[in-house]
C-alpha cells in the first residue's frame, strides 16, 4: 500500500461525512436562496434574486447582531482577562485548579435554565426591586438590549477565561520577575511582556465567543422579549413561523458571507500581530 | 484584584444559586418560594420524559463524540501527508464547519435532509409491494448524531492536528529508519503522543453535543434531548422540576470531574 | 353510533388481531366491541378502566398546546388512570405549529389547532381523520355548532372542540384610574403615551396584525395590501414603546412589569381572578372570536394514547375542571350543566352581545398569506 493511498483512506470517511452533512446542506441553502416561497409555506424551485433584493427587510437584525456580537465579545474579554490573569499569575498552585473548575461549573447547567434565572434576576422582582430599596426607582432591565448583553457575557465568559488562562499560564514567570528587577513599572511590564504573550489566548477566546454570538438566538429570545432581534432570531422566525424557506436561505447565505469575511480578516490581523511579536522576540 | 475575582464569581454563581434554591421549593411556581421540599427531584427522576431525554442526550453525545474522535483523528493523521489543493479544500471545509453558526447548520441540515427524504422515500416505497409498509427515512436520532458528528469531528481534527504538528516529524522518521511499519510507528509512537489531544477532543465533543440545543431543535425530529425538554418546559411556565434537573446535571458533572481528577492524580504523576 | 361492520370485516379483523398485527385496542375499536366495553364499563363502576386494561395505550403521550391552557391536576389524573405520562409542548402561534408539522416528525400525538387553520391542515394532509368509535365521550349533539363546525371538513370529523374564546386586551386598571380601556385605538394610542414600555403584543400574526387593523377600522382578517401597510406603520411606530412581543404574557402582567397586553379570554379570567386590578376588555372596533379543537396529526407515534387523552378531556367532568382552571367558555352543554352559575354568567367568558357581534372568526387565508407572515417578521426584526 502506497503512502498516498493510505493517507487517502484515512481521510475518506471523515471527508464523506463532511460532504454529506456540510457541503450538501450548504449547497441546498445556496440553491434555495434563489427560489420562492410555496403558497402555503416552504419552498418552490425558481431562479430569482428577489430574496436577496429583499434582504434590507432584515437590516435591523443584521445591525443588532453586528453591534451586540462584537460588543459582547469585548465585554467578555474585559471581564475575563483580569480573572484569567489573577488565576494564572497570582494564584497559588493549590487553589488554581479549584478556582478554574469553579469557572466552568456554571457552564454545565443548560444555558436555557441559566438564562431563565436571569429573567427572574433582571425582572421587576429582582435587581430593580433591590435598587428601588436603595432609592433608585424605576429601573427597567428585562427585555432590553442591556439584558441581552448581560445574558451573552454571562453565557460565554468561561469560553473567554480558558484560552487566556492557558496562554498566561504558559508565560514564564521569570520574565515578569526580570522585568520588575530591571526597574520596569508594573504597567510597563504588563504592556510589554504579559499582554503580548497572551495575544494568542485573547485571539482564540475572542474568536470562539464572536462566532457563537453571531449565530445566537436563545439569549435574545429569552432576555430580549422578542424585541432585541439577532439574525439567528430572524432565521428561526423565517423557518418556524412564516415558513419562507427561500428568504430564510438568503438570510443564512448572507450570515455565512459576513462570518467568512469578518473571521478571515480577523485571522489575518492576528497572524500579522503574531509575526510582529516574533520579530520583536528575535531582536 | 482579589475583590475583583470575587465579584466575578458572585456574577457567575448568583443565577446558579437561584436555580438551586428554587429547585427545593414546595410550590409549583418557579418565581416564588413556597416551603422546602425535595419532591421536584423525585418527580424529575420518575418522569419518563425526563429520563428518556437524558438517555437520548447521553446516547447522542457518546455516539457522536466517539465517531468524531475516530474519524477526526484519522483525518488529522491522513491530512498530515497530503499537500496541494486537496489539502487546501479540506482545510477550508474544517474551517467552515467550525465557523458557521450552529443555527445555520441546524437549518441547512433540516431543509437538505427533508428535501432528500422527500425524493428518496417514494423511490424506496416504489420497490415495496405494500407502499405503506416501506421503510421511511425521517428526521430523528440518526440525523441528530450525523449533524453533531459533522461539527465535532471538525473540532477533533483541529485539536489533534495542533498536537501532531507540534510533534517532531523527526521522531516518526527515526522510527521508520528503524524499519518499523507505518502502522507500527503510528500505534507505538504517534498514537500515545496524541492520545491526550484525542481525549480532549472527545470530551469537548461530548460536552458540546450534550449541551446543544439549537442544532437539535431543528434536526432531532420527534426525538427529545434534555435541552429540548428543558426548552419546552420553560415555555410552558418553568416549574421547579426544571431547576431540579439543572441542579442534578451540574452536581453529576462535578462529581465526574472530581473522580476524573482523582484517577489522573492516582495514575501518572507529572511526566515532565 | 356506527358500530356495525360486516361479518366478513369482523372476521378479517379478528384474524389480524389473532396474528398480532393489530393491537387489542384497534380490534375492539374497529369492531365496536370497544364501545360496548366502554358503555359496560361506565355503567358498572367496578369495570372502569383499570391500569392493567389501559396499559396497552403505552406509557406516554405528547400534547402540543397553548400557554396556561389546562388543569394540571387533570393531567396527573390521566396519568394515574392510564399509566401514560404527558409531555406538554407549548406554542405561541398556529404558524409555529404548522411549521413544525410541515417540517415532518413533530412527534406529537395530540395538538390543539384553532378553527381557521383546520382546512389548511386537511389540504396539506397533516391531520388524521378521527375514528369516532374511539371517542365515546364525543357527542356532536351536545356542542354548539358555531364552535364545533370548523372541526368537520367535507363531512369528515378531523377535530373535536376544546373550548372557544375571544381575543381582547388585559389592562392593569390601577394605572388608568381604575377603568379598563374600551378600544384598540386607546390600546395603541396610550401605549405610545403614558403606557410606554408597559405594553405587550402577541408573537402571532393573526392577533397582533388584527388588532392594528382594527385600530384603523379595517377587518381583523384583512389581506388587502394597503390596509396591511397601514397596520405595519402603526406597529413599527408602536414597537419602541412595547415591553415585549410574546404570547406568554401572564408572568409579566402578574409581576407588574407590564400593564397592558393583547389577551385571550382565559388568560384575562385567570389574571383578573388573582389580581382584581386587572380587567379583560374587548375592543369596540372588533377582534377575534375563535374556537380551539383537539386533533391528531398524521403519523402520531402514540395513536391509541392520543385517542385516550382526547376522550378523557371530553369527559364533561374533566372538561368542567378544565374550565374552572383555564377560564375559557366551552361549547359543550353537558359540561356547562356541571358548571356553577357565576361562571356561566361571567362577562369575561360571555361578553355582551353588541361586543360579541363586532368580532370575527379568523380566516384561513391569514394563516398562509405571505404578506401577513412577512409583515409580522419585519415588525419583530425592525
Amino acid at each position: 500500500m502506497t503512502q498516498r493511498l493510505r493517507n487517502w483512506l484515512l481521510v475518506a470517511p471523515a471527508a464523506a461525512w463532511l460532504i454529506v452533512m456540510l457541503v450538501l446542506p450548504l449547497s441546498v441553502v445556496f440553491v434555495f436562496s434563489f427560489g420562492e416561497r410555496a403558497p402555503s409555506g416552504g419552498y418552490v424551485p425558481a431562479f430569482t434574486f428577489e430574496q436577496y433584493a429583499n434582504l434590507p427587510a432584515r437590516f435591523t437584525a443584521f445591525k443588532n447582531t453586528l453591534i451586540l456580537a462584537p460588543l459582547g465579545t469585548i465585554m467578555a474579554l474585559l471581564i475575563a482577562y483580569p480573572l484569567a490573569y489573577q488565576l494564572a499569575v497570582r494564584t497559588s498552585q493549590r487553589w488554581k485548579t479549584l478556582l478554574l473548575v469553579l469557572v466552568i461549573v456554571p457552564f454545565w447547567t443548560s444555558i436555557l435554565i441559566r438564562s431563565y434565572a436571569w429573567i427572574f434576576l433582571l425582572g421587576g422582582g429582582g435587581i430593580p426591586a433591590l435598587l428601588a430599596s436603595l432609592g433608585i426607582e424605576d429601573v427597567r432591565l428585562i427585555y432590553t438590549p442591556f439584558a441581552v448583553l448581560v445574558g451573552i457575557v454571562y453565557g460565554y465568559l468561561p469560553l473567554m477565561v480558558f484560552p487566556i488562562y492557558v496562554s498566561l499560564e504558559r508565560l514564564d514567570k521569570r520574565l515578569l520577575e526580570a522585568s520588575a528587577d530591571l526597574g520596569a513599572h508594573p504597567a510597563t511590564t504588563f504592556l510589554t511582556v504579559t499582554l503580548p504573550m497572551s495575544i494568542s489566548g485573547i485571539a482564540t477566546g475572542c474568536m470562539l465567543v464572536f462566532i457563537l454570538l453571531m449565530g445566537e438566538f436563545l439569549i435574545p429570545a429569552l432576555l430580549g422579549g422578542g424585541k432585541v432581534f439577532f439574525v439567528g432570531n430572524a432565521l428561526v422566525d423565517l423557518f418556524l413561523q412564516s415558513r419562507n424557506w427561500a428568504f430564510g436561505s438568503a438570510v443564512a447565505m448572507m450570515l455565512i458571507i459576513i462570518m467568512l469575511v469578518t473571521v478571515t480578516l480577523y485571522m489575518r490581523l492576528i497572524s500579522r500581530l503574531n509575526v510582529q511579536r516574533d520579530d520583536a522576540q528575535l531582536m | 484584584m482579589r475583590l475583583y475575582a470575587f465579584c466575578v464569581y458572585v456574577f457567575l454563581y448568583t443565577p446558579i444559586a437561584i436555580i438551586a434554591l428554587f429547585s427545593f421549593s414546595a410550590g409549583r411556581s418557579a418565581s416564588q418560594l413556597e416551603g422546602f421540599s425535595v419532591k421536584w427531584y423525585g418527580r424529575a427522576v420518575n418522569n419518563p420524559f425526563v429520563m428518556d431525554a437524558l438517555g437520548n442526550s447521553i446516547f447522542v453525545a457518546f455516539v457522536s463524540a466517539t465517531l468524531a474522535s475516530i474519524l477526526g483523528t484519522l483525518m488529522a493523521v491522513g491530512l498530515q501527508g497530503i499537500r496541494g489543493p486537496v489539502r487546501a479544500f479540506f482545510d477550508a471545509l474544517i474551517y467552515i464547519a467550525v465557523m458557521i453558526p450552529g443555527i445555520v447548520i441546524g437549518i441547512a441540515t433540516l431543509i437538505a435532509l427533508v428535501t432528500v427524504f422527500d425524493v428518496v422515500n417514494p423511490w424506496v416505497a416504489s420497490f415495496w409491494a405494500d407502499a405503506a409498509a416501506a421503510p421511511k427515512l425521517s428526521m430523528g436520532m440518526g440525523s441528530l448524531i450525523a449533524a453533531h458528528t459533522m461539527f465535532t469531528l471538525a473540532l477533533v481534527v483541529i485539536i489533534v492536528r495542533a498536537r501532531l504538528s507540534s510533534l517532531e516529524a523527526a521522531l516518526s522518521e527515526a522510527s521508520a529508519d528503524l524499519y518499523a511499519t507505518p502502522f507500527g510507528t503510528f500505534r507505538q509512537i504517534t498514537l500515545p503522543l496524541i492520545a491526550p489531544a484525542i481525549l480532549a477532543g472527545f470530551l469537548l465533543s461530548f460536552t458540546f453535543s450534550f449541551d446543544d440545543f439549537i442544532i437539535a431543535f431543528f434536526v432531532a425530529g420527534s426525538e427529545t434531548t434534555l435541552p429540548i425538554y428543558i426548552f419546552s418546559s420553560i415555555r410552558r411556565g418553568i416549574t421547579p422540576e426544571v431547576n431540579a434537573i439543572g441542579t442534578m446535571v451540574m452536581v453529576a458533572s462535578l462529581i465526574l470531574l472530581i473522580i476524573a481528577q482523582l484517577i489522573l492524580r492516582g495514575g501518572a504523576k507529572p511526566k515532565r | 353510533m356506527t358500530d356495525h361492520i360486516s361479518k366478513k370485516k369482523f372476521m378479517e379483523e379478528l384474524r389480524r388481531y389473532q396474528k398480532g398485527s393489530v393491537t387489542r385496542r384497534h380490534f375492539l375499536g374497529v369492531t365496536g366491541l370497544g364501545a360496548a366495553t366502554a358503555v359496560l364499563g361506565s355503567t358498572m363502576p367496578g369495570l372502569r378502566a383499570t391500569t392493567a386494561m389501559a396499559s396497552d395505550i403505552g406509557d406516554r403521550v405528547v400534547l402540543a398546546t397553548w400557554p396556561n391552557y389546562h388543569d394540571e391536576a387533570n393531567f396527573d389524573m390521566f396519568t394515574d388512570k392510564t399509566g401514560a405520562f404527558l409531555q406538554v409542548n407549548v406554542f405561541g402561534s398556529n404558524e409555529e405549529m404548522l411549521a413544525k408539522l410541515q417540517a415532518g416528525g413533530s412527534g406529537w400525538d395530540v395538538y390543539v389547532p384553532t378553527n381557521y387553520t383546520i382546512t389548511t391542515y386537511v389540504e396539506e394532509d397533516l391531520i388524521e381523520p378521527l375514528d369516532l368509535s374511539k371517542l365515546p365521550n364525543y357527542d356532536p349533539a351536545a356542542f354548539d355548532p358555531r364552535f364545533s363546525d370548523a372541526g368537520i371538513v367535507d363531512g369528515v370529523v378531523y377535530a373535536v372542540p376544546k373550548n372557544w374564546g375571544t381575543t381582547g386586551m388585559a389592562i392593569n386598571m390601577s394605572h388608568n384610574g381604575g377603568k379598563p380601556f374600551t378600544s384598540w385605538k386607546e390600546f395603541f394610542d396610550r401605549t405610545m403615551d403614558d403606557f410606554s414600555g408597559r405594553t405587550m403584543v402577541h408573537d402571532y400574526q393573526l392577533t397582533t396584525i388584527g388588532a392594528a387593523l382594527n385600530y384603523h377600522g379595517y377587518s381583523f382578517n384583512s389581506v388587502d395590501e394597503a390596509e396591511l401597510a397601514d397596520a405595519e406603520k402603526l406597529l413599527i411606530d408602536v414597537k419602541p414603546h412595547l415591553f415585549a412581543i410574546t404570547s406568554d404574557y401572564q408572568p409579566a402582567m402578574r409581576s407588574g412589569d407590564a400593564w397592558l397586553t393583547i389577551c385571550w379570554t382565559g388568560d384575562g379570567k385567570q389574571l383578573s381572578t388573582d389580581i382584581p386590578e386587572i380587567a379583560y376588555a374587548l375592543g369596540k372596533e372588533g377582534g377575534e372570536l375563535w374556537s380551539d379543537y383537539y386533533a391528531i396529526p398524521k403519523g402520531a407515534p402514540h395513536m391509541e394514547a392520543a385517542y385516550a387523552l382526547i376522550n378523557f378531556m371530553l369527559d364533561p367532568e374533566v372538561n368542567a375542571r378544565e374550565v374552572l382552571a383555564h377560564g375559557y367558555p366551552v361549547a359543550d352543554s353537558r359540561t356547562n350543566e356541571l358548571l356553577p352559575e357565576e361562571v356561566l354568567n361571567d362577562p369575561i367568558l360571555y361578553p355582551a352581545a353588541e361586543l360579541l357581534n363586532a368580532l370575527e372568526f379568523g380566516a384561513a387565508a391569514t394563516l398562509t398569506d405571505p404578506n401577513r407572515a412577512e409583515l409580522l417578521a419585519r415588525f419583530k426584526s425592525a
